[in-house]
């Protein structure tokens, strides 16, 4: 599964407002357009998956993630936070570039498993591209995204 | 939704939660990426939290249903039920009140749970 084929504009937020943990997988979240039932029992989830150890995996990237009765296939939300997120980093940097993965419980756990390694793997080669800071449409970061993918 | 489904599909994530967690072969892959796994026992006191929240007719049914199939609710795609794959009557698969009544598949049992499409 490629990035770039998964992420849509309209779950892409480039100006995250959110200043803490919690209000960050919120502003992620809503990104997905779920019902607000749904909305609620997927955050649950998430802070839930968030206690069990951060995820944030450094080079100021974060990958909060979890299977959910909640959604019916893999649903991809990116958001870039300019001023950046502390999200219990090990590396104790903030969090700028956040993307949310949110696979149902169905299916073999071994494929979720794989495109949570290419979206890390991406998420790396985007945190270290200079060119990200520039960006200001959605479009423009799925060009580079597919670009950094090829 | 439902107060009580609320509750048992946070069980139900988080029982998936946990057994990810102790697999082995999971906690390679995400200690490849990146991610620490270092609080399951959290993971478990949360689970008995909610595990409380549940009425005692609908815990029982939630013990017999994990213990059975491992899982509590089964998602409803296409009027599918994702639990046992058989196709939901239509008299509760076209009903106003899904996800806000607690319906339970007449085939296998199990907790059904309308993903939003």
């Amino acid at each position: 599964m490629k990035l770039s084929e998964t992420i849509t504009p309209g779950r892409i937020n480039l100006n995250l407002t959110a200043t803490t943990r919690e209000t960050v997988l919120e502003e992620l979240v809503g990104l997905l357009h779920l019902k607000p039932s749904a909305r609620k029992a997927l955050l649950q989830t998430l802070q839930t998956r968030e206690e069990l150890g951060s995820t944030a995996v450094g080079d100021g990237i974060a990958i909060p993630h979890c299977r959910s009765l909640v959604v019916g296939e893999v649903l991809v939300a990116v958001g870039r936070s300019v001023r950046g997120v502390s999200f219990r980093a090990s590396d104790r940097r903030r969090v700028k570039l956040f993307f949310l993965i949110v696979a149902p419980p169905a299916g073999d756990p071994g494929d979720y498993l794989i495109i949570l390694g290419s979206v890390a793997q991406v998420a790396r080669l985007l945190a270290k591209d200079r060119r990200l800071k520039a960006i200001t449409t959605a479009q423009h970061f799925i060009s580079l995204v597919k670009e950094l993918e090829e | 939704m439902n107060p009580q489904l609320q509750v048992l599909i946070a069980l139900q994530d988080i029982l998936l939660l946990i057994r990810d967690s102790k697999d082995p072969s999971s906690q390679r892959a995400m200690d490849k990426i990146g991610f620490e796994l270092t609080n399951i026992e959290s993971l478990e006191a949360t689970k008995t939290d909610l595990e409380r929240q549940l009425k005692p007719a609908i815990r029982s049914e939630y013990t017999r249903a994990q213990q059975r199939y491992g899982r509590i609710v089964a998602p409803v795609i296409n009027s599918i039920c994702y639990g046992c794959f058989v196709k939901i009557p239509y008299a509760i698969d076209g009903a106003d009140d899904r996800n806000k009544t607690l319906y339970r598949c007449e085939n296998c049992g199990m907790f059904l749970y309308w993903v939003d499409k």
